[in-house]
């Protein structure tokens, strides 16, 4: 009986040995993903992404979530270097937390790579970001043109309703938005954050405002979900779609909903699946620790530019303003089309 | 002196000692009146500082704010301070109610992963999607109150287990997404206002006023309370002490059930994250609102007053236009002033009262 077990066992573990080679055969390695959050949409629908388009690319890929503790990613950091894996793709917790890890890695011999939350402070082997800075002028060109249409020109009051105060992301698309609507001093700015990205603080906030200063032209909030709770305070305040202009950022399929029910006017998009694709693009390079040359690249048909910065190559890739107009491209991540192409590797 | 001037003399320093009886009693009633109710007359002090101090914060609009954004932690601060009373703890009831605010989400959403099931008549809505909340909320609080009861388990392990395994759940059933464009018939309820204040806020203040009775004037209650001071003793009393602590528990559930189903119906929908940081907001008024953390002493109107406190301060704050990390240094700072009010106020009742 033991021996009859013994081959039944020895037999399966053969046939599995099998079935996999296959996938051994054509797997060029691992890169681990490491994703900072799972609870909001994009970090959610980039890990789907990411592992897509590195599959393409022939290579197996591997998702840490560190749920937004930087110790907790810092702790993983090490344990995958410790498995020497061919890359790692990472989106930090935080910016300049991350740093040592980063360079334990490169020291290991493990390429990393630098995924939307851009690292300027140390080397890495490449950055694909939509740029947060840049999320924040194109909200702000927007923001002006809305103020404009419904002003006469750009003057008003504009409510804007941050993440939560310790993530740099918050702080870029802020420091962006504010830095372009200086030059209009007819444009008043209440900034209030939203503590932990909790969309009833956002909620909160609006209801309070809407109460303090009633002439609110325009909320701008810093992402799609926290637009919801957003609309849902203005609602219970007996506004209609319009009444006040909405704008966010970030491109969630929330925030596109918002914009066919006609509550928000403009959502900023990150342009999560080029992002990714460019990461899939660029991953043989990397590995193979190949030259990369500056240039135009089309990601997805987006036109991008890479630059080499002073923390190694850099592709910046433009964010897009979504509107009624043309809300339902399925280009946009927030409509959860992910390309079917396979993407091929840059030569 | 004879005798009818000793007797008449007697009868006045029976008279005046009588008197001083009434005075010192009259006293004590009043010193006990003012130290239990000390966080009201510091909720009142509060909202006259703010409203002179404040621009636009002396409006009853504000007023129906502070009200309204009492909702979701005052109920949740309900389950916990029946649990800490009864001499436990609950950790999970944050994540609970981010359990029962997205399973609502998911079935009663039109959009996002809401899958829009609908009911007829559609008035219906309201109390399936309700009890479901609360048997969602009632079967993790039933899952700690086994494991610390029955298992004998450390209640602060097991509902910290369960304040990360219920959002693990959370994040699990979303996939990370979020459901939006709630029901009409549940979104009726956050936008409909009696005395300017909307129906779910009406919603927390009778559960208040509920709990309220059930804690002072019934035995469950009354044992409760026993439990959490001496359960030994209780037991001793022929008092069934795991029965009533499984039951806290899963009030505690419950209740953390409701706080979440308010919640999607504010928010109009759920994301992954709604609730997150609840849990020390409604710690913080469990606290601020004179429960004992060890135990057998406390009343729920304080926990409510402790939570309208909370509510006040982020209003101003949000007023005022301060950073956001002012509401947590005053919020840790009023935690500290509550703990050291607690001590001051058993050593005053010691020596006056």
């Amino acid at each position: 009986m033991k021996r009859l077990l013994s081959s039944v066992i020895a037999a399966l573990a053969i046939l599995a040995a099998v079935a996999v080679a296959p996938a051994w055969a054509e797997s060029k390695g691992k890169i681990y993903y490491m994703v900072p959050t799972l609870l909001d949409e994009f970090q959610t629908e980039s890990v789907a992404a990411i592992e897509k388009f590195l599959k393409d690319v022939g290579y197996e890929p591997v998702t840490l979530n560190a749920d937004n503790k930087t110790d907790l990613q810092q702790s993983q950091m090490n344990d995958v270097i410790n498995l020497k894996p061919k890359a790692i793709v990472l989106a930090a917790v935080d910016f300049n937390a991350l740093q040592p890890s980063i360079e334990k890695a490169r020291a290991a011999g493990i390429p990393v790579m630098i995924f939307d939350r851009q690292i300027t402070e140390t080397q890495s082997d490449f950055t694909s970001v939509a740029g947060t800075v840049e999320i924040g002028y194109v909200a702000a060109g927007e923001i002006q043109r809305l103020l404009k249409e419904k002003n006469g020109s750009v003057k008003g009051k504009v409510l804007q309703v941050l993440g939560d105060p310790a993530d740099p992301y918050t702080l870029d698309i802020q420091q962006g938005f504010e830095e372009r609507m200086k030059e209009f001093p007819d444009v008043k700015i209440i900034s209030l954050p939203a503590m932990q990205w909790e969309a009833s603080n956002a909620g909160t906030i609006v209801a309070d405002q809407m109460l303090a200063n009633p002439d609110i032209d325009l909320i701008f909030v810093h992402a799609a979900h926290l637009a919801v709770a957003a609309v849902a305070s203005l609602e219970a305040k007996g506004k209609k779609p319009g009444d006040v202009l909405l704008v966010s950022s970030n491109g969630a399929p929330v925030g596109l909903d918002l914009i066919r029910r006609g509550w928000e006017q403009v959502e900023v998009e990150q342009p999560l699946y080029a992002q990714a694709a460019a990461i899939g693009m660029f991953a043989d390079k990397v590995v193979n620790k190949e030259e990369i040359k500056p240039g135009k690249y089309n990601v997805l048909g987006l036109e991008s530019e890479l630059t080499i910065e002073s923390w190694g190559p850099n592709l910046k890739i433009p964010g897009a303003a979504i509107t009624k107009e043309n809300v339902d491209d399925s280009r946009f991540w927030g409509n959860l089309k992910a390309p079917a192409e396979p993407i091929k590797p840059v030569e | 002196m004879n005798s009818d001037q000793a007797a008449s003399g007697a009868k006045r320093s029976g008279g005046r000692s009588s008197s001083l009886a009434v005075r010192l009693r009259d006293r004590r009633a009043l010193a006990e009146f003012v130290l239990d109710n000390l966080v009201w007359l510091m909720l009142a002090v509060v909202l006259i500082v703010f409203s002179s101090t404040i621009p636009h914060f002396f409006q009853i609009g504000i007023f129906a704010n502070i009200v309204e954004q009492s909702t979701f932690v005052g109920v949740m601060a309900i389950g916990l301070a029946i649990v800490i009373i009864a001499g436990n703890m609950d950790l999970s009831v944050e994540s609970v109610a981010a359990l029962t605010a997205m399973v609502t989400g998911i079935l009663f959403c039109a959009r996002g992963i809401g899958l829009g099931v609908t009911l007829t008549p559609e008035w219906l809505v309201i109390p399936a999607s309700l009890a479901l909340a609360l048997v969602v909320g009632g079967l993790v609080g039933a899952i700690n109150g086994f494991l610390v009861v029955r298992l004998n388990m450390n209640a602060f392990i097991v509902t910290l287990a369960g304040y990360i395994w219920v959002r693990g759940l959370v994040v699990a059933i979303s996939g990370g997404r979020s459901a939006q464009d709630l029901a009409p018939s549940l979104r009726f309820m956050g936008i409909q206002t009696v005395a300017h204040v909307p129906l779910i806020a009406w919603l927390a203040i009778a559960c208040f006023v509920i709990f309220t009775f059930v804690m002072a004037k019934t035995p469950f209650g009354r044992h409760v309370t026993m439990i959490g001071g001496n359960p030994v003793a209780t037991f001793r009393a022929g008092i069934k002490v795991d029965r009533l602590v499984l039951i806290t528990f899963v009030v505690a559930g419950a209740v953390a059930g409701l706080a979440g189903w308010l919640l999607a119906i504010r928010t109009s929908g759920a994301t992954a994250n709604l609730g997150t940081g609840m849990l020390f907001n409604a710690f913080a008024a469990v606290v601020i609102g004179g429960v004992s953390l060890k135990g057998g002493i406390g009343r729920l109107p304080g926990v409510y007053a402790g939570v309208l406190l909370l509510s006040s301060i982020h209003t101003a704050i949000n007023l005022m236009g301060l950073p956001a990390h002012y509401t947590q240094m005053i919020l840790g700072a009023l935690v500290l002033a509550a703990v050291l009010l607690d001590t001051v106020k058993l050593r005053i009742r010691q020596k006056f009262v």
